[in-house]
């Protein structure tokens, strides 16, 4: 008897300019002790499908169709009281952002009994009491004490758990997890999602995990459903979707993630176009438009789910066959010092650079109350022509890196060279001058563009700011960098608000190349979009790399985006570099163990890989970076750690070639010659 | 083995077409004319309007010299609204009434509006000290109950228009000042701002370009409620009898004038003033109101 | 959050100071001198240059304004000689009448103008909200002593159930002991402060209804009246704290509006009388008072905003 059975299911949201069918006929159920993935793009109707089990769908949403089955009622016609007596009490749900989810006015104490009072009518005490033993179960540390505390005295991670205690309160038979790791770091992702297989099993739940991730859903689903434009595409046993994939949209997807494991030189997949309007779908299969394996037949009618095995069905009239698969072009085009060819010579050093920022308190006057230490003594070469990779977590101190190295903040102490000179120094006019070779592309689309602005000034001014020729010139430089990214000409005359975000990417893109830098800092440029995106970005910058020299450094909290892109990857933990090397020496010859932490908790899509790692990498919570823990900073989280380790900071030592680590107990041995 | 390679389709850029909505300002309009108060106000202020301007051509009477001999008429057909207890039309002063409060009120509106950007951009684009001192300095002024003083400035003599538009702008910039102080305190870390940062781009390319065409939005509707305000403390001030000098006609000095005879009953010398009063005013908010709501929800669409 | 209540006192402090600084300049850009407003036009050179002598107003402005200053610390607003007392008797004498009027005025707005924009924001876009958008708006655009004399007509004058004076008695006592004539100045200025709050109130519902936990409260199955009371009121009265120092100024004005038209015995209308009669001590007096009361009640409303937002207070 499926715990959920969902039939048919339409739900529509009313808007001014028509009715856009965000669910459009999704059929599944759920197992008892399962956990079935819902796995999709934005937009593709996996939250829409969670919000209408619970019957909290926006005031212009409604369900037009279907059946959702659940302990003997259909939840689609339950009227509003009998709905309440069933969410929070027999259906959980846990959202993705916990500090918006959560009231900043009530102690989490008292929002957690509040779910156990309204269900199970009992007294204030024993509501907190219950409170007090769901804090426990989430692994909350000291949870009498933490009962009385507010929502924004608890990190994110532990923010999360307060959530996902209060869909447990009450024992629920299913839990619904809408991107429930997705705003977290990912060592903090991981823990939580341990966490939900650990209560799944000890409560007997079954869980429908929302996702857009991949790499989450081979480590944690028992059976998948892969949708796209409100349908669902394919539905299979985890491993069967990730080893036998039948649709095109499926495998494209998987095709177009970079991997940890995939030989670097490969192109991602791309997959061109964007998804359909919802408002008014194609009339044949929604995935036609972009797929490679289009005919006349899939544009006119729509392919029916379906199938030899009724265990895997797909929704496609050609399948991809257990024979092929999808070849990927080897990279031919070469970015310099990639495969050692020689480069010529250091472009950016970073010298001991320290940046604090000052946190003001108290009084009239201003003291300062202690200061953020963002980055504490780092030291870098970035070769002409190499890309630079920084990974970490947040509060690294990545992106302050970053900053100064577009000289958007000045360093507290050190020195950042640019061709030998200090930008540091550098004001007014010769600053100017050197501005033009450093530029940057910021991280959100919808903030790094004037959105009162059309795109042709966007892209006019850093050369009407540096004196580039004359208008017309101007004019046609503009056309060029459109085209050289991928977007039409005719884009100059848009605003930004017309573009996607993957376009408006594009064009930030072509905002930093306008002036031909020479280095170009990416703070996380594609973590904002779509995967099925991402790709599209990473390989134009690679090819712009290709024909324009450029330096990149490359900034991102994701392991498997700077592999695809980086030579030299420098990993940050608060404020600190903890290990630097080739590509090569980082990912397969880990020195520190935040590394190899970080290597082993980032989700892969490949469901053998992720269920062999059991056990987690980097327990507790990240420490303030206003008081980071003596000596290395690192140890509060580190298994090997060890009292040398509080008490002295590890240096930088060397291993082979330029790979160094800054650890007591490193991974690798220690080469003889000494670091420089 | 079927073997793929990137190609899209012939003719579409890899990055595909824009998705083309429409232009910002078309969405505005289109979520203002469908929003059926703003859509009233924005009527009523062109009939109101109308009628104070294209009215006198229409119906001419004497707003210069009183007439002892029609003092405090019922309504007839010769005068629709009755005289008041200078001989005057009361419909006519209405007309010219009007015409003395739309205009001060827009005045108002612009300069006040105009110092009050000024002084809140710079504000908040230097931050700082700066900042410190032209906040507090606004508090300062804030906290004096200005009205009060004016109080006592009625009793020492009467203004002239410009004074009076002065006056009441100086009351007034303080609003905008610390609206736009807040936007820009905002808007000065966004991506874009520092992204004319790293080209090289000065502080006053930054103010003028960026930040100022973004609070736009902001400013005109604030500007708007203004006017409203403007009107409606112009009719205060005009009550306790700082207002201009006869025989110019405001709705607020004809309304201070009927009051005296509310206990006579007659109505014709107070309630048509107040209903254009309040009429004025209620329109203007109402356009402010439907403006705010369609800037938010262009600022949703993304 | 005790840092941050000292920097608001610091800010208070600087903002009074600021005050007293530019009353006093106003104080000597008075047309004609002091002395010959408080002696009378006719007063011969040698009266203003003994009058001046005697209240030190021929020495330099700078230690003029620390006698000004000092004067004021020690709760002297000056001297009136119009009417023969100081003006901290004339203020002592009305305050409670204000604290009364202003009080009663504050709590029944903020009763209900918080219900009617949760109620507004709850039903948006149906009837109730409209209607209540419509009356606020109308009460927002008339002029303020307009709303009074709409009242006075139709109560006083149409009905003859209230009077349209407020109570005269000189004392606290008195003045509550006719609570008729106490209705309709309270009403008045009970009406306009609503009129002020409820267009904020309700967008400021509006807000917080569309946040996350509201859609949490819902996942937990919440009964509305919980969600709206545990949940969406706590929030939204956050920022009413604010509003109330911002609306100062203006409650304060209105105040002496209304106290003019009903002729209440405030310290609203006791500057209005000394306005028209030319008495400059309790003009200016009165006005630093009356700003001082502005910053205090800013201060008080921030340091309220500190105690109900866990934020803040837990820093």
């Amino acid at each position: 008897m499926s715990v959920l059975e969902i039939d048919g299911l339409r739900t529509f949201i009313r808007q001014r300019t028509g009715v856009v069918r965000a669910v459009d006929g999704v059929s599944f159920a759920i197992e008892p002790g399962e956990t079935v993935g819902l796995v999709g793009e934005s937009g593709c109707g996996k939250t829409m499908t969670g919000l209408s089990i619970m019957g909290l769908l926006p005031s212009r949403g409604f369900i037009a169709d279907g059946a959702i089955r659940f302990g003997g009622r259909d939840l689609a016609t339950l009227n509003e009281p009998a709905m309440r007596k069933v969410r929070g009490n027999e259906i959980g749900i846990v959202f993705q952002d916990p500090m918006t989810s959560l009231n900043p006015t009530m102690t989490i104490g008292h929002q957690i009994a509040e779910v156990v009072s309204e269900h199970r009518g009992v007294s204030k005490d024993d509501a907190m009491a219950r409170a007090e033993e769901v804090l426990a179960l989430v692994g909350m540390p000291r949870p009498a004490e933490r009962l009385g505390y507010y929502p924004h005295q608890l990190s994110g991670g532990l923010r999360q758990r307060v959530m996902i205690g209060i869909a447990l309160a009450c024992e629920p038979k299913l839990l619904i997890a809408d991107e429930p790791t997705t705003a977290l770091d990912v060592t903090i992702q991981d823990q939580i999602l341990a966490l939900l297989d650990e209560l799944k099993d000890r409560l007997g739940m079954a869980v429908l995990l929302i996702t857009h991730d991949m790499g989450v859903i081979a480590g944690r689903a028992d059976r998948v459903l892969v949708m796209y434009a409100g349908k669902v595409v394919e539905r299979a046993a985890t491993g069967q979707l990730f080893h036998r994939t039948r649709h095109p949209y499926t495998a494209a997807l998987l095709a177009s993630i970079p991997r940890l494991d995939q030989p670097v030189t490969q192109q991602l997949y791309t997959i061109p176009g964007l998804p359909p309007d919802l408002a008014h779908p194609p009339a044949g299969c929604r995935f036609a438009p972009r797929c490679r394996f289009a005919t006349k037949e899939c544009d006119g009618s729509e392919p029916p789910l379906g199938g030899p095995d009724p265990a895997h069905p797909y929704a496609c009239f050609h399948p991809i066959g257990p024979d092929s698969a999808l070849a990927r072009a080897e990279v031919t085009e070469r970015h310099g010092g990639r495969d050692g060819s020689a480069t010529s010579g250091d472009l950016l050093v970073l010298d001991h650079i320290v940046k604090e920022f000052a946190v003001t308190r108290g009084a009239l006057l201003r003291r300062a109350a202690g200061t953020v230490k963002a980055v504490s003594d780092v030291t870098l070469t970035i070769r002409r022509g190499e890309t630079l990779g920084l990974v970490g977590e947040s509060g690294c101190g990545k992106t302050t890196i970053g900053r100064m190295i577009v000289a958007l903040e000045r360093p507290t102490s050190g020195r950042v060279l640019f061709e030998g000179q200090e930008i540091g120094r550098l004001a007014g006019t010769r600053l100017r001058q050197v501005r033009k070779d450093l530029q940057i592309m910021f991280q959100d689309p919808y903030a790094s563009l004037d959105p009162r602005m059309r795109v042709g000034s966007i892209l006019r001014e850093p050369l009407q700011i540096q004196g580039f020729g004359s208008a017309a010139e101007q004019r046609a430089h503009v056309a060029d960098l459109l085209r050289e990214v991928g977007l039409s000409p005719r884009s100059t005359e848009l605003y930004p608000h017309e573009f996607s975000g993957g376009q408006r990417q594009r064009i930030g893109l072509a905002r930093a190349l306008a002036l031909s830098p020479k280095l170009i800092v990416a703070d996380e440029p594609v973590s904002a979009l779509d995967v099925s995106i991402r790709s599209q970005i990473l390989n134009l910058m690679r090819r712009l790399q290709a024909a324009h020299r450029l330096t990149y450094v490359m900034i991102s909290h994701d392991l498997s985006v700077i592999r695809y892109l980086a030579d030299q990857v420098g990993v940050m933990y608060l404020g600190k570099l903890v290990e630097v090397g080739s590509s090569a020496d980082v990912y397969e010859r880990p020195a520190h163990p935040y590394t190899l932490g970080l290597l082993n908790t980032i989700p892969v899509p490949d469901p053998e890989v992720e269920r062999a790692k059991r056990g987690i990498a980097v327990v507790g919570e990240l420490p303030s970076a206003m008081e980071p823990p003596s000596g290395c900073r690192f140890r509060t989280r580190c298994p090997l750690a060890q009292d040398v380790c509080a008490a002295e900071e590890p240096p930088l030592r060397s291993f082979s070639g330029e790979h160094k680590a800054a650890c007591h107990f490193p991974l690798q041995t220690v080469s003889e010659v000494p670091a420089p | 083995m079927t073997d793929i390679a990137a190609q899209p389709r012939p003719g579409t850029p890899e990055g595909g077409e824009a998705i083309r909505q429409d232009a910002g300002w078309r969405m505005i309009v289109r979520a203002f004319t469908q929003n059926k108060l703003a859509l009233a106000g924005l009527i009523l202020v062109v009939a109101v309007a109308l009628f104070c301007f294209v009215g006198p051509l229409f119906w001419h009477t004497n707003q210069v010299n009183t007439n002892i001999l029609l003092v405090n008429e019922r309504p007839s057909a010769k005068h629709p609204l009755g005289t008041d207890d200078l001989g005057y039309d009361v419909l006519g002063r209405l007309m010219a009434g009007g015409q003395s409060s739309l205009e001060v009120g827009l005045a108002v509106a612009l300069a006040a509006t105009a110092i009050g950007v000024l002084y809140g951009v710079i504000s908040g684009f230097f931050g700082g000290l700066a900042d410190t001192v032209l906040m507090r300095f606004v508090d300062i002024i804030l906290a004096i109950p200005v009205v009060y003083l004016f109080i006592d400035l009625a009793t020492e003599f009467k203004p002239t228009l410009l004074l009076l538009i002065a006056v009441l702008s100086l009351l007034s910039w303080l609003g905008p000042a610390r609206l736009v102080r807040g936007e820009t305190l905002s808007l000065r870390v966004r991506e874009y701002v520092e992204a004319v940062r790293t080209m090289g781009g000065r502080s006053g390319r930054i103010i003028f370009r960026h930040l100022v065409p973004n609070t736009v939005g902001t400013i005109v509707v604030n500007a708007t409620f203004q006017v409203a305000d403007a009107i409606s403390i112009l009719a205060v001030l005009s009550y306790f009898g700082f207002s201009l000098p006869p025989p110019t006609a405001t709705w607020g000095g004809m309304l201070e004038n009927g009051v005296n005879f509310l206990y006579d009953g007659y109505w014709w010398e107070i309630y048509p003033a107040c209903l254009m009063i309040v009429l004025t005013v209620v329109a203007f908010n109402f356009i402010g109101d439907g403006l705010r709501d369609s800037l938010d929800v262009r600022l949703q669409r993304r | 959050m005790i840092g941050y209540i000292i920097r608001r006192i610091g800010q208070a402090v600087i903002v009074i100071a600021g005050v007293t600084i530019i009353v006093f300049i106003l104080r000597h850009l008075l047309p004609g001198s002091i002395a010959r407003a408080i002696i009378g036009l006719r007063a011969t050179p040698q009266q203003v240059a003994t009058f001046n002598r005697v209240n030190g107003l021929d020495r330099s402005l700078p230690l003029q304004y620390v006698t000004f200053l000092n004067q004021l610390l020690h709760g002297n607003l000056g001297y009136s000689f119009k009417q023969n007392m100081s003006v901290d008797a004339i203020v002592v004498h009305d305050l409670p009448n204000d604290l009364l009027l202003v009080g009663a005025s504050l709590v029944l707005a903020l009763l209900i103008a918080i219900p009617v924009g949760i109620v507004q924001a709850v039903r948006r876009n149906k009837l109730v909200d409209y209607a209540a958008t419509g009356i606020s708006f109308v009460l927002y655009s008339m002029p303020a002593y307009l709303l009074g004399l709409l009242l006075i007509a139709f109560f006083a004058v149409n009905l003859r159930v209230l009077p349209a004076e407020a109570p005269q008695q000189p004392t606290i006592g008195g003045v509550l002991s006719d609570p008729a004539g106490l209705v309709l100045p309270v009403a008045t200025l009970t009406l306009i402060t609503v009129a002020l709050f409820s267009r904020y109130m309700r967008s400021s519902a509006i807000d917080s209804l569309t946040q996350d936990y509201i859609r949490t409260a819902r996942a937990k199955g919440l009964r509305q009246s919980a969600i709206l009371y545990r949940h969406l009121l706590r929030n939204s009265l956050i920022p009413v704290a604010t509003l109330v120092g911002i609306s100062m100024p203006g409650i304060l004005t209105f105040g002496l509006i209304v106290e003019q038209l009903f002729n209440f015995p405030g310290i609203g209308l006791a500057y209005f009388n000394a306005a028209v009669d030319g008495d400059y001590p309790v003009v200016f007096g009165v006005t630093v008072l009356v700003a001082a009361v502005t910053v205090l009640g800013n201060l008080i409303a921030d340091v309220a905003y500190a105690l109900l937002d866990p934020r803040v207070r837990y820093d």
